[in-house]
């Protein structure tokens, strides 16, 4: 019976043990509210010709996703990010792409035209990618809390999607959405 | 800032092809010579073909400096087709040969010269693309 008893204890202490170890790996994925670090600020135009701030969009949680017409795999994710657009706008959701194309407006307003896309797209410029560390390789993508911050590390390259609705979908979740959307202007201070 | 700047950094723009040093060749005053360049493209990449489907697409282009020779054709070899996702895509992988037709002007000044030529591409692996880039050829040129 003691035999039995202590087996059981082991079985509930292994089980709570690998429990652990999982929900520390899964979180060295997310930075930490407190570790991280704000979005480098920025200020492009859209193709409308508007003046867009980076921290307009604080209080959203926002994909900022650095792209180029002619990349084949940033191709592949503007569909999810429409996508994305359509199904999270209204919980305080926004994608931003930033065009990395050397020709400007001339190559990218044809392709938004083309494949119509239904978020913001901004033309990219040599600060803001060395702001972003060089940009070399696209697609590059960061989420951004409503804090303005980074909230996980940059993609680099293709990645599931399944990937970034975790990740929009773990901040959208956030106590603090509530906080921006729902509660007295006088709660925001806590929750910052 | 350097949290942002160090994983990108391992991802430093480096050129994704090469182009073997080409041999010296010889050309008479007015005649035509053919130079082919040997251009490598790194495992695991590719760069645009000449002729892209897409409008989009930045295509492989190789211009030579004028003036010491005249340019008379430049001849790419037959690209491969691959899928990224469903967009369908005509590019150059590993080893793939670039050939050049000149012509050397009839008053051309004899003697030894080098002629540059400026490889424009366009390089992607399966997941991403780097921004495009040029790359010096320098070709030894002897003219009789």
């Amino acid at each position: 019976m003691a035999m039995k008893k202590l087996f059981c204890c082991f079985a509930v202490l292994s089980a709570f043990l690998l429990g652990s170890c999982a929900n520390q790996a899964k979180s060295t994925q997310v930075h930490a509210s407190s570790n991280r670090k704000p979005a480098p600020e920025f200020t492009l135009t859209d193709s409308s010709g508007a003046q867009v701030k980076l921290s307009d969009y604080k209080g959203k949680v926002v994909l900022l996703n650095f792209w180029a017409t002619w990349c084949g795999p940033c191709a592949l994710e503007i569909p999810w990010f429409m996508e994305f657009e359509q199904q999270y706008k209204s919980k305080g959701f926004e994608v931003l792409g930033v065009s990395m194309d050397d020709d400007g407006w001339k190559a990218v307003k044809p392709y938004i035209a083309e494949h119509k896309l239904n978020y913001r797209v901004l033309l990219g410029n040599d600060s803001v990618s060395q702001l972003y560390g060089g940009l070399d390789a696209l697609p590059t993508t960061y989420i951004i809390d409503r804090d303005g911050k980074v909230a996980f590390p940059a993609h680099v390259g293709l990645i599931n999607k399944s990937e970034y609705v975790q990740e929009v979908e773990s901040l959208l979740s956030d106590k603090r959405a509530h906080d921006y959307f729902g509660a007295p202007s006088i709660l925001l201070g806590s929750a910052k | 800032m350097i949290t942002l700047a160090l994983p990108l950094f391992c991802l430093a723009q480096q050129n994704k092809i090469t182009v073997r040093p080409p041999d010296a060749i010889t050309v008479k005053r007015g005649a035509t010579v053919t130079e082919t360049l040997q251009v490598v493209v790194q495992p695991g990449f590719h760069v645009n073909s000449d002729k892209p489907k897409d409008e989009f697409i930045i295509p492989l282009k190789l211009t030579w400096t004028p003036g010491l020779l005249e340019t008379k054709n430049i001849e790419f070899p037959k690209p491969e087709e691959v899928k990224v996702g469903t967009q369908s895509l005509l590019v150059f992988t590993g080893l793939f040969m670039v050939k050049t037709q000149f012509q050397a002007p009839a008053n051309a000044p004899a003697g030894p010269a080098t002629l540059i030529g400026k490889i424009h591409y366009q390089a992607c692996s399966s997941d991403m693309c780097y921004r495009p880039s040029t790359i010096e050829v320098k070709l030894p040129v002897v003219i009789e």
